[in-house]
C-alpha cells in the first residue's frame, strides 16, 4: 500500500484527476465570459451607438441586440453552473470511489493479519480508522490536484501581470512569499504532530468505550464505574488540550498569513508613490498593480487552505495506513481462494516434524514436537490449558506457522498452502468458536460459504460489478448464493436441511432446537407453505383431541368463534385477534383509530368503556385507597403509580358524563384497561350473558374493519397467525387459567402430538431461524461450542480437529467417532478429560509445550495422570 | 365468579378475622382461582409448598401416610383453609389433600401474602393476633390432655 497520500492518489486516480483539471480549465473562459458580458451589455447595448450591429451575420437594432446579449448572458450563467455541477459531481464521485478503495484495502489488510497480531490490536482502535478517520481523505481527493493547479495558475498569471507592469513592484509583491513559504510549513509541522496525537487519543477513547461495553458485568461487579468515568474524563481533557493547541497554531498561521499579505501594499503606497511622484512610473500602472495585488489575495488564500488541508489529510492517511501495512502480512495467495481443486496432495497425512511454534505468550507455545496423523488416525492431544495443547492443534490446522521444523499436509508445508486448500480437508473448531450475530442456521452453514455459487440476481448486479471493478473492490456478489450444499454431501438444499437436523441431534442440541422452534415466531423461510400446512394439521388434531378427550378440554380453552375465552384477555376476545407485531400488546391497540372505529360501529365501545371504568375504579380502590406502595402496584396493578391520579380524574369525568360523553382519548384509555382483563383470572368484570353475546357479535364487525390491515393478525382456525409463536399456533387456544400446571401438561401433550405427526423436524427447522444475538450472547457457552462443531461436521471433513468441546460428554465423543467412521477420516481431539482420551486410539500427552508421551491410553495413562498430579504439587 | 364472593370467603377465615375489607379484597385480587377434579391432589405430604387454598366449593380428603398406607384423617369442604402453614414457614406439607369431588379453591401464593404483610404492618399484627389465639387454644388443649394423661 502507498505510504503517502499523493502516492495513493496518483496511483489510483490519475485519469480522474486529469479530467477534473480539464473541466476546471474549461470552466475558466466561460466564467471569464460571464463576467465580461455585463460590461458589453452596459457599454455597447444600453449606452452604445451605431446601430444596427452585426452578430453572426445578423444585423440587430438596439433592443433586439440588448435582448440577444442578455440571452447569451443567461445561457452562459446556466452553462457555467452546469459545468460547476458536473465538476462537483465528478469530484464527489472520484473522491468517494477512492475512499471506497481505501477502506476496502484497509479491510483486506485486516484479513491478511496473522492471528498473533489480532491479540495485539483491538476492534475499538481499528474501527475508527476505517470508518471516521479516512472520511476526510475522500473529500480531499477531488480537490487534490485541481485546486493547486487552478489557483496556482491564477496566482502565476497575476504575478506575471504585475511583473510586466513594473519588475520592481512585482518583486515587492512576491517579496514575502519566500518568508511565508518558510515559516508556515514550520508552524504547520507542529500542528501535524498534534493532529497525530489527537488521532491516537481518539483511538484510545474508542478502545476504552468498546472495552466498557465488553466488560460491563465486571465493572458493575467491582463497582469501578467511577474509575472508568475518571479515566474517560482524563482522555477527553487531553483531547481538549491538544485541540486547543491546534487551534492556537492554526490561527497564528492565519494571522501571520494575513499580516504578510497586507504588508506589500505598504511598499506599493510608499515606494510606488515615490516612483510616481518622481515620474519614473505612471499613475495608471500603480493603480493596475494595486488592483492585481488585491486579486492575488484570493488564490493565495485558497492555496494556503489547500496546503493546510493536505497536511491534515495526509497525516491522517499515514497514521491509518501505517497500522495496516504490516511486514508480516499473509500473502494474497493465502486468502485468494482456489481456482480449481487446489494444489495436488499425495495423501491427507498431517505431520509435524520437530516443530516449534508460538501463539504469542508464555505458556502458548509448542516446543520441538514431532507427531504424525495418518489417514484414519484417532488422536487425543491430552494436556491442561497452558500445556501447548491448543497451540498444537492450531499448528496442525495451519493457523499458527512454525518458527522451526516442518508442518505438512500431504507432503506440502502448511504455511505454503492457501487457507482454501487446508480447509478443504481440515475442519478446525477451537474451544471457543465465534458465533456470528445471525440465525443459528447461517452460523452452521457458514463453513459452506467459501465460494460464490450463483451469479448475482438482483437489478443492481451490473452496477455493483462495474463499481467494484472501478475501485479495486471484491468482484464477488454477496447477494448471490454462497451456500454450497454439495460440499455437505447434499444433492439439494432440502437435503442439507435434513443433514443439519441430523447433526444437531448428533451434538445433542436437537431438543434445544425443538424448544426454540416452538417458541419462535417465524416459520422457516424455505418451504413455508408446507410448514404452515403441517402446523395447521397438528392444530386440527389438537382440536379434535380436545373435543373428544375431557382431560384435554379441561386444560385448554380453545379459541371459538361463538364463545368467550375466559383465559384470554378481553382485548383478544373482542378483536378475536391480536397485533401483528409480537412486541405490541393487545391493549396497545385500544388507541388505534381503526380499532376505535370498529368498536364504535360494533356497538361495544360504551360497554368496554364501562368495563374499563370498573377496572379503573377497582384498581384505585385496591391500590391507591389502601396506600399500597409502588412495588406492590408495579407487580399487580394495571395502573402504574403515575397513572393513578390520571385515571382518578378520568373516572370523575366518566361518572359525571357517562361513557358516550367522554372524549376519544379518555374512551380509548378505558378500553385499553378493559382489554387487559383476563375474565377467568381477574374476576373484576364478568363476561357472561348479554355482555358476552355483545362481544361475540362485535367480532364480525371488527374483523370486517381490520381484515385488510397488516397491523392486526386475526384469529381463524384455518389460518396460521404469524404473530403467535409456533406453539401457540398449534394450540390455538389458551391454557386454562384456573388449572395449575396446565401449561406444562399441555407442552408434553403437544410434543407427543407433533412427534406423532412427524413434524418434529419441521419445528426444529424453525428453531434454526433463532437469532443468536451479539457473539451468540443468547446461547449458552456449550450451545455455542456445539454450533461450532456442527459448522465443522457439516463439511464432512477428511480431518477433524477440535479442542475440548466433547470434554465431560464421552457419549458425544462416541457419536462423533461413529459419524466420522469410514473413508479413513482422521480425528484429532484436544482434551483435558481422561474419559475422552480413553476413547481414542492414540493419546499424545502435552506438558509445558512439549510432547512427553505418545501411545495408547493404557501406556501413557501413568504419565498423563502423574504429570497432572506433579503440576498440581508444584502449583501448591 | 367475582372478587366480592372471594373476599367474602376470605373474611370467614379465622386467620384474617381482624383484617379490614379493602385489604382482603386486595388479597383476593392477588390470589387465583384454581379448579381440581375429583382425585387430583391439591398438595402432597412431604413436598415443600408455597400455596395455601381456601376451598370455595367441593370437598377434599386430608390423608396422612402411615405404614399401612394412606389414612384419612379429616374431610374438608367449603370455607376451609388448607396448607396455610406454608404461607408462614418453610416446612414440608404435613398431609396430602386430595379432591373427592370437583373442587374450586382460592389459591394464595406465599410470596404475594408476604408482600401484603410487609406493605401493611397492621395486617401483619392482625394475623399475629389470630395466630396467638390459636397458640393459646392449642396450649390449653395440650395442658388439659397432659392433665388427663397423668390423672389416668
Amino acid at each position: 500500500m502507498e505510504r503517502t497520500l499523493f502516492g495513493f492518489i496518483w496511483r489510483y486516480s490519475k485519469r480522474q484527476q486529469v479530467i477534473i483539471l480539464a473541466m476546471t480549465v474549461l470552466s475558466f473562459p466561460i466564467l471569464y465570459m460571464s463576467l465580461e458580458l455585463p460590461k458589453w451589455i452596459v457599454n455597447d447595448a444600453i449606452s452604445g451607438t451605431n446601430f444596427p450591429k452585426q452578430i453572426l451575420g445578423l444585423s440587430l437594432d438596439q433592443i433586439p441586440y440588448l435582448i440577444t446579449l442578455c440571452l447569451i448572458f443567461l445561457g452562459l450563467v446556466v452553462l457555467n453552473n452546469v459545468i460547476k455541477y458536473a465538476l462537483n459531481i465528478t469530484k464527489g464521485v472520484s473522491g468517494e470511489r477512492m475512499l471506497r478503495r481505501l477502506r476496502y484495502m484497509l479491510y483486506n489488510s485486516i484479513l491478511r493479519f496473522r492471528l498473533s497480531r489480532f491479540r495485539k490490536v483491538s476492534g475499538g482502535e481499528i474501527i475508527p480508522m476505517i470508518t471516521a478517520e479516512v472520511e476526510d481523505v475522500g473529500v480531499f481527493i477531488g480537490e487534490a490536484i485541481a485546486t493547486p493547479a487552478f489557483q496556482g495558475g491564477t496566482l502565476l498569471v497575476y504575478v506575471i501581470f504585475i511583473f510586466a507592469q513594473d519588475p520592481f513592484l512585482g518583486a515587492a509583491a512576491v517579496s514575502l512569499y519566500p518568508l511565508q513559504a518558510y515559516v508556515i510549513p514550520k508552524l504547520q509541522r507542529k500542528v501535524i504532530r498534534l493532529t497525530r496525537e489527537r488521532i491516537k487519543n481518539i483511538r484510545t477513547i474508542s478502545d476504552r468505550i468498546s472495552e466498557t461495553v465488553a466488560a460491563a458485568p465486571d465493572i458493575y461487579a467491582h463497582d469501578t464505574s467511577r474509575y472508568h468515568l475518571a479515566d474517560l474524563s482524563d482522555r477527553l481533557f487531553l483531547n481538549y488540550r491538544i485541540r486547543l493547541d491546534i487551534f492556537k497554531r492554526k490561527f497564528i498561521i492565519k494571522f501571520l498569513n494575513n499580516f504578510l499579505n497586507q504588508l506589500p501594499p505598504f511598499f506599493f503606497y510608499s515606494v510606488g508613490g515615490v516612483l510616481v511622484i518622481q515620474g519614473s512610473m505612471s499613475f495608471g500602472a500603480l493603480v493596475a498593480v494595486l488592483a492585481a495585488y488585491k486579486d492575488l489575495a484570493s488564490p493565495w488564500k485558497e492555496l494556503l487552505n489547500w496546503y493546510q488541508n493536505l497536511s491534515f489529510v495526509s497525516v491522517k492517511y499515514q497514521t491509518v495506513v501505517e497500522n495496516f501495512d504490516v511486514d508480516d502480512a499473509l500473502s494474497y495467495d493465502k486468502i485468494r481462494g482456489l481456482d480449481d481443486d487446489g494444489p495436488e496432495l499425495t495423501d491427507r497425512v498431517l505431520a509435524l516434524s520437530n516443530v516449534s511454534a508460538s501463539a504469542g505468550g508464555n505458556g502458548q507455545e509448542v516446543i520441538d514436537v514431532t507427531l504424525e496423523a495418518k489417514e484414519g488416525a484417532h488422536i487425543a492431544v491430552y494436556g491442561r490449558d497452558g500445556s501447548g495443547r491448543s497451540e498444537l492443534l492450531m499448528t496442525l490446522a495451519g493457523l499458527i506457522d512454525p518458527v522451526a521444523g516442518r508442518a505438512t499436509l500431504g507432503g506440502q508445508r502448511l504455511e505454503d498452502l492457501p487457507f482454501g486448500a487446508i480447509s478443504r480437508h481440515v475442519a478446525y473448531v477451537g474451544n471457543d468458536p465465534y458465533v456470528f450475530n445471525e440465525s443459528i442456521r447461517n452460523n452452521v452453514v457458514y463453513g459452506l460459504k467459501t465460494e460464490q455459487k450463483t451469479s448475482g440476481a438482483d437489478d443492481l448486479t451490473d452496477l455493483r460489478q462495474t463499481e467494484a471493478a472501478l475501485t479495486g473492490n471484491s468482484l464477488f456478489d454477496v447477494t448471490a448464493r454462497w451456500e454450497d450444499h454439495e460440499r455437505a454431501g447434499a444433492e439439494t438444499p432440502e437435503e442439507l436441511e435434513e443433514r443439519l437436523l441430523d447433526l444437531f441431534a448428533l451434538v445433542g442440541l436437537d431438543s434445544d432446537l425443538f424448544r426454540l422452534g416452538l417458541a419462535s415466531n417465524m416459520p422457516p423461510s424455505t418451504d413455508r407453505d408446507n410448514f404452515i400446512e403441517g402446523i395447521l394439521k397438528v392444530r386440527s388434531e389438537v382440536m379434535r383431541q380436545v373435543a373428544e378427550d375431557e382431560k384435554w378440554a379441561d386444560l385448554v380453552e380453545l379459541w371459538q368463534e361463538d364463545a368467550i375465552n375466559n383465559s384470554a384477555t378481553i382485548g383478544e376476545n373482542t378483536l378475536f385477534g391480536l397485533p401483528a407485531d409480537p412486541s405490541r400488546k393487545v391493549w396497545d391497540c385500544a388507541a388505534d383509530a381503526p380499532v376505535q372505529d370498529a368498536l364504535r360501529e360494533a356497538g361495544v365501545l360504551e360497554l368496554l368503556v364501562d368495563m374499563g371504568a370498573e377496572v379503573a375504579g377497582t384498581m384505585i380502590e385496591l391500590f391507591s385507597d389502601t396506600g399500597a406502595d409502588a412495588s406492590l402496584m408495579g407487580d399487580f396493578s394495571f395502573l402504574s403509580p403515575d397513572d393513578m391520579p390520571l385515571f382518578e380524574g378520568r373516572l370523575r369525568e366518566y361518572r359525571s358524563k357517562s361513557a358516550s360523553g367522554l372524549g376519544a382519548a379518555e374512551q380509548s384509555a378505558f378500553v385499553g384497561l378493559a382489554f387487559r382483563i383476563v375474565p377467568g383470572r381477574h374476576r373484576i368484570v364478568a363476561v357472561e350473558g348479554e355482555t358476552a353475546d355483545k362481544i361475540i357479535a362485535a367480532r364480525k364487525v371488527v374483523h370486517k374493519h381490520l381484515a385488510k390491515r397488516e397491523e392486526y393478525a386475526l384469529l381463524d382456525p384455518a389460518k396460521y397467525v404469524e404473530s403467535l409463536s409456533v406453539e401457540d399456533n398449534v394450540l390455538f387456544g389458551k391454557p386454562r387459567v384456573d388449572r395449575r400446571g396446565a401449561r406444562d401438561k399441555i407442552d408434553a401433550f403437544l410434543r407427543d402430538t407433533i412427534a406423532q405427526l412427524g413434524l418434529r423436524g419441521r419445528i426444529s427447522q424453525a428453531g434454526l431461524n433463532f437469532e443468536v444475538g451479539v457473539a451468540g450472547g443468547r446461547l449458552s457457552a456449550t450451545q455455542r461450542r456445539r454450533i461450532g462443531l456442527v459448522r465443522a461436521l457439516v463439511k464432512r471433513p477428511a480431518i477433524l480437529i477440535f479442542d475440548a468441546i466433547a470434554d465431560g460428554d464421552p457419549a458425544l465423543m462416541d457419536r462423533i467417532l461413529q459419524y466420522m467412521d469410514g473413508d479413513d477420516r482422521t480425528i484429532i481431539v484436544g482434551t483435558t478429560d481422561p474419559q475422552i482420551a480413553k476413547l481414542m486410539k492414540t493419546v499424545a500427552v502435552m506438558r509445558e509445550g512439549q510432547l512427553v508421551a505418545t501411545g495408547g491410553w493404557d501406556s501413557v495413562q501413568q504419565l498423563a495422570i502423574d504429570g497432572a498430579a506433579e503440576l498440581e504439587k508444584e502449583a501448591s | 365468579m367475582s372478587l366480592d364472593a372471594d373476599t367474602e370467603a376470605l373474611r370467614k377465615i379465622p386467620l384474617f378475622r381482624g383484617v379490614d375489607d379493602q385489604k382482603l379484597r386486595l388479597l383476593a385480587f392477588m390470589s387465583e382461582r384454581s379448579r381440581f377434579e375429583a382425585g387430583e391432589t391439591l398438595m402432597k405430604e412431604g413436598d415443600y409448598g408455597d400455596v395455601a387454598y381456601i376451598i370455595l366449593s367441593g370437598e377434599a380428603q386430608v390423608l396422612v401416610n402411615s405404614p399401612s398406607g394412606e389414612q384419612l384423617v379429616a374431610t374438608v369442604g367449603k370455607n376451609d383453609f388448607v396448607g396455610e402453614i406454608a404461607l408462614l414457614i418453610d416446612v414440608p406439607r404435613t398431609a396430602t389433600v386430595r379432591a373427592s369431588t370437583t373442587l374450586v379453591a382460592l389459591a394464595i401464593q406465599k410470596e404475594h401474602f408476604f408482600k401484603l404483610l410487609t406493605n401493611f404492618p397492621d395486617m401483619a399484627v392482625e394475623v399475629m393476633r389470630a395466630l396467638a389465639h390459636r397458640l393459646e387454644r392449642t396450649t390449653r388443649e395440650f395442658g388439659r390432655l397432659r392433665a388427663a394423661v397423668s390423672d389416668g
